[in-house]
């Protein structure tokens, strides 16, 4: 009874008429501070009030947004598949420069999503060789997170990476800062390579026993690229005489290489001997043949004996590191090497 | 922000838990996943240092993962890991501006990880951390990094002093300080000294020589952080060290509960440990007390200190200081010169200024002027002081309370330097005990007694009462010179003097000889016996055989000895004649003398035994147990000054004491009047509140609640049956009652 009383009571309230007070107002109290302003036109914040449908450059980057940032997968895969398309149209779309593309893409690698890395795969395939080569530094660096990745799949997705990365701009790949010693040492902590000389005990380590299946197949994959990678490392430099042309012009010229002036490092924090450039061929082999070449033939010898597609792939590891444009005419000459020589200290 | 769907089996992949714990168990075959996961590291490193700013959350929070686990198994794999300390400290102190909250919490926390598994040592990790402690802006970061530190430095001097440690710190702490005087950064310096001083893990003159130099900044933060640290830093520590011995195991009571509740693991766990709660409680009783000097004690040269102080905050108009401020200074300064007796000469003068009843929080000048004065500063110096504020406060004319206050530290100044006086003025002072305010009569009336004990000379005849002109007729009260000093001498010596004849005598009885000692041969004869080696130990002792008890002596003891001098008393009181008083002077002297001889005596021939060590520590306490129970108490106003110690302060409370003497004002009454009663929101009997408090404890009713409580209708059978019975049967049963109530009831309590 007492609700519907109150009820009543609630609806008369609307049909009372207001009482007017007469004579002043109340004063106002001394800290009263006035809150009301006025405006000639209120914004709406997020409404978009537009007729026609956003222009091509607004929507390459509101997917572009999507895909580094979109919180579903099917988004992110949605809008990297979008973004392909305007790439690989004839002439490619893209407003925002391969840079900024890159840089904002690069993460995605170690994506938890197998179908989006699969679209992003297409997409940085479809990017042009000769600005990419410009990044490479930034994508070898989230290219080796992805290969030491927890997850398998991520980290076998990440060898098609760096086969791509390899096939745009193989030669800065492993002339980079960091690109051949730490790549290498990535590769070697994949295959399970690492040299565990000194440590004797019973358990010594490793994968035991051999590789089925799809693992298999990953770990061919997996050397064929190293032997890729090797391959670019150990091609000798162009050994043909420089024309007089170039030559002058270039003297005098800002040098058209991607950060030409690297190997001073003026700007960067000190390297080690991982990080440091491995420019030219000769260096290279000595790194590889003084922390890579034992472990990475007794390994390839291992797996070479247990046969199958990584067998057959070792063997052609094997035979590349024996034949002359690997690590055949490489003679390891003692008294210059100064890294042994450094390592005394 | 959602978490992002894992798929399953990417979970089991992708569960940096399980691979911790695998590795943990086996590290040397878990190698080839640790080397992986150290690349990921390194990779996920290098990503994140590129731009430590624009990193992605999901790139983070990979990082922050990575850093867990590398940080976890870092010591099974010492040789791979070598970079990963040097790594994180350089993240941490570069970039820690701009670090994430979580992220710079666990890489912190790694850090100390490392330090407990001794991968880095103490020093190294908190050299890292202490720079960003006084540098980082954010208050939660700092507030996080003190705690770590703070645990670090007590976790590292748990077992035993870590002194190289201490020592680094501390001179870390002490270059903070006097790098820059004028930075509030060394406020954490100070935290960090008082905190370890605090818990008695620093105890020695270094961290006091660092709040010194603090208490010199420039900065009014640290100066005054350092300045509270002398006046409370050790009363602090003493409250901790309380409370910690406080917590005691009922070890029974647990022992109990076992009984009845279910066994289990746990239980037997936990009584364990209240086992050796108990025996490391026991232990620590047994130990000696470590001895702990005060903040002030340890002080170096505290007169240069003193000067500096008052000059540089006091003296200097220049300084901008906030009046509480100055006047926490000021009571460091006195509280200094009072206690290591420091001749500052310009202190009093400056007083001047500050002594008149406007002044805000005059009371805490006065009580610091108190306390600034000992017996070796000039009384021609406080003359003037005592002057002004017996004309400033103490006047018919100003209120009670101000006068009250004025006569007060007027009495706490001349307690500690009497000379300061002159006879017109407390002539003028004494008159004021006949003064309506009960504060100021009782302000005066100290006053009054103070002088009565120290110069009654300076009084008129009148007001010295009859002790004092006893003492002034026989000459044992003689007004102290300036720079007069006590001879020392051992406390208690006396008494046992006193003790040693008696046993003697009784000795001597025993052996049937009369107790007085017939000739000096004798006497040098039994000496050569007291020195035989069952005396030399404690142990042996036969009468402090009664281990921790103290013998209380009944005031019986003393009473026919207060009988006697008041008999002495008396008889020259009723001045039978000039002559006689002469006499019983002479007489006291002598005896004086005697006295005097013997103890010297005492302490200088004979060498004093552990065993009579003992005992002279044991007749200490049975005296002053003597003292406050005996008939010749003293008044509470003079017992209570008299038994402050002499190392603590004055306090503006005890200058404005007697002001809580007026009136009380309403609320203040209504409190008072419901101290220690039952709560009561609803109009109830206290018996209603008193069980329903009973019932919210979970406690039963009583037999007689329950009789009253039983059903009317269950009572009437047996009402009934009374009626019906016998003479016999009611004899019997009164008889049983009777039987009853002698063995206590039926529960038989008496037995």
């Amino acid at each position: 009874m007492g609700s519907s009383a109150r009820k009543k009571k609630e609806k008369q309230k609307d049909f009372q008429k207001p009482k007017f007070k007469v004579g002043k107002a109340k004063p106002k109290p001394s800290n009263f501070t006035d809150t009301s302003f006025k405006a000639k036109a209120i914004v709406m914040g997020q409404q978009s009030l537009s007729t026609t449908a956003p222009d091509a450059v607004q929507q390459f980057k509101h997917s572009f947004s999507l895909a580094s940032s979109s919180k579903s997968d099917k988004q992110r895969q949605e809008a990297l598949s979008y973004l392909t398309g305007q790439l690989s149209t004839e002439p490619p779309v893209n407003p925002v420069g391969t840079r900024t593309l890159l840089a904002k893409l690069l993460p995605l690698i170690s994506d938890t999503s197998t179908p989006v890395r699969g679209q992003l795969l297409k997409l940085f395939r479809a990017l042009p060789a000769e600005q990419v080569r410009h990044s490479v530094e930034t994508a070898i660096m989230f290219i080796r997170a992805g290969m030491t990745h927890l997850s398998a799949d991520v980290s076998n997705d990440s060898i098609g990476f760096l086969d791509w990365l390899l096939d745009v701009a193989g030669e800065d790949v492993v002339s980079c800062p960091g690109g051949w010693v730490k790549t290498l040492n990535t590769f070697s902590a994949m295959l399970g390579w690492t040299a565990t000389s000194g440590q004797n005990g019973w358990s010594s380590g490793g994968r035991s026993g051999p590789v089925r299946g799809k693992t298999s197949l990953n770990q061919s994959r997996t050397i064929d690229t190293l032997v890729k990678f090797l391959r670019i490392g150990f091609e000798p430099e162009d050994s043909a005489p420089p024309e007089p042309e170039p030559f002058l012009k270039s003297i005098y010229r800002v040098p058209r290489d991607p950060n030409a002036y690297a190997y001073l490092n003026l700007t960067g924090p000190r390297r080690d001997e991982d990080g440091t450039m491995y420019g030219d061929r000769e260096t290279r082999q000595q790194v590889f043949h003084r922390r890579f070449l034992e472990p990475i033939s007794k390994g390839a010898d291992a797996i070479k004996k247990e046969g199958g597609t990584s067998g057959r792939a070792a063997a052609g590891l094997d035979q590349f590191l024996h034949s002359p444009e690997g690590m055949g005419d490489y003679e390891p000459s003692g008294a210059v090497d100064m890294e042994s020589l450094m390592d005394l200290w | 922000m959602p978490k992002r769907k894992v798929a399953a089996l990417e979970k089991i992949d992708a569960d940096f838990a399980s691979l911790q714990y695998k590795i943990r168990r086996d590290p040397q075959s878990y190698i080839d996943d640790f080397r992986r996961q150290w690349n990921q590291y390194e990779s996920q490193r290098e990503i994140f240092l590129v731009a430590p700013t624009s990193a992605s959350a999901e790139a983070t929070e990979s990082f922050h993962n990575l850093v867990d686990l590398v940080a976890h198994v870092a010591d099974c794999y010492p040789d791979e890991t070598r970079t990963f300390p040097d790594d994180l400290k350089a993240i941490i102190s570069e970039h820690h501006t701009v670090l994430g909250p979580e992220l710079r919490e666990k890489i912190v926390g790694s850090l100390m990880l490392l330090r407990r598994k001794e991968v880095i040592d103490s020093a190294s990790a908190l050299t890292c951390l202490f720079p960003i402690l006084v540098s980082s802006p954010s208050k939660t970061f700092r507030g996080e990094l003190f705690g770590k530190i703070l645990g670090d430095m007590r976790n590292s001097n748990a077992k035993a002093i870590n002194h190289p440690l201490n020592r680094t710190v501390q001179t870390v702490l002490y270059n903070l300080i006097t790098a820059d005087r004028a930075s509030p950064r060394a406020i954490w310096a100070i935290k960090l000294t008082r905190e370890l001083w605090k818990r008695q893990i620093w105890t020695d003159a270094k961290p006091v020589d660092v709040m010194r130099e603090a208490c010199l900044a420039d900065n009014e933060k640290v100066v005054v952080g350092a300045v509270r640290f002398f006046l409370g830093g050790d009363k602090e520590r003493e409250e901790i060290e309380d409370e910690s011995s406080d917590e005691e195991v009922d070890l029974s009571k647990i022992r109990h509960q076992m009984g009845i509740n279910k066994k289990s693991q746990k239980q037997k766990k936990a009584y364990n440990k209240a086992v050796s709660k108990v025996h490391r409680h026991e232990r620590k009783k047994n130990k000696p007390h470590p001895l702990n000097f005060s903040a002030l004690h340890l002080l170096h040269d505290p007169q240069e200190f003193a000067e500096k102080l008052f000059t540089k905050h006091l003296q200097n108009t220049k300084a901008k200081l906030s009046l509480d401020t100055r006047i926490l200074v000021l009571q460091l300064v006195t509280r200094l010169v009072g206690l290591h007796r420091l001749t500052v000469v310009a202190l009093y003068s400056w007083f001047i200024k500050f002594l008149t009843p406007r002044q805000q929080s005059v009371t805490s000048f006065l009580a610091s002027l108190a306390q600034g004065t000992h017996n070796l500063v000039p009384p021609d110096v406080l003359e003037p002081l005592l002057q002004k504020i017996a004309s400033e406060f103490v006047s018919e004319a100003s209120a009670a309370e101000v006068a009250a206050a004025g006569l007060n530290s007027i009495r706490e100044i001349c307690a500690r330097q009497p000379l300061a006086m002159t006879e017109t003025l407390l002539q003028d002072l004494v008159q004021y005990r006949k003064s309506k305010d009960k504060g100021v009569m009782m302000a005066a009336k100290g006053l009054l007694s103070l002088y009565r004990e120290v110069d009654p000379e300076l009084l008129q005849k009148k007001d010295r009462g009859k002790d004092a002109t006893i003492g002034l007729k026989t000459g044992s009260l003689t007004s102290r010179r300036f720079g007069e000093e006590d001879v020392g001498e051992i406390e208690g010596l006396d008494l046992l003097e006193k003790w040693k004849e008696e046993e003697k005598k009784k000795k001597r009885r025993e052996k049937g000889l009369p107790s007085e000692a017939g000739s000096d041969e004798d006497e040098d004869k039994e000496e050569e016996d007291g020195f035989n080696s069952d005396d030399w130990e404690v142990d042996s002792d036969d009468s402090s055989d009664s281990g921790g008890w103290i013998n209380v002596s009944d005031s019986e003891d003393e009473a026919p000895a207060t009988k006697k001098r008041k008999a002495s008393g008396d008889s020259s009181e009723s001045g039978d004649g000039n002559n006689k008083d002469e006499e019983n002077d002479a007489e006291a002297q002598k005896e004086k003398e005697a006295e005097i001889q013997r103890i010297s005596k005492l302490a200088t021939t004979t060498i004093l035994t552990p065993a009579d060590l003992a005992k002279l520590q044991e007749l200490r306490a049975s005296a002053a147990i003597d003292q406050a129970l005996g008939p010749s108490r003293r008044k509470p106003g003079q017992e209570s000054s008299t038994q402050r110690h002499a190392d603590d302060g004055l306090t503006a409370e005890q200058i404005e004491a007697p002001a809580r003497l007026r009136k009380l004002t309403k609320e203040e009454k209504v409190a008072l009047a419901k101290e220690g009663k039952p709560e009561r929101e609803e109009h109830k009997s206290t018996q209603a509140i008193k069980k329903s408090k009973k019932e919210a404890a979970g406690k039963s009713t009583s037999n007689r609640e329950k009789a009253r409580k039983k059903n009317f209708l269950m009572t009437l059978g047996k009402a009934k049956s009374k009626q019906k019975r016998s003479l016999v049967e009611t004899r019997r049963v009164l008889r049983a009652h009777v039987d009853r109530s002698t063995r206590g009831g039926r529960k038989r309590n008496f037995a």
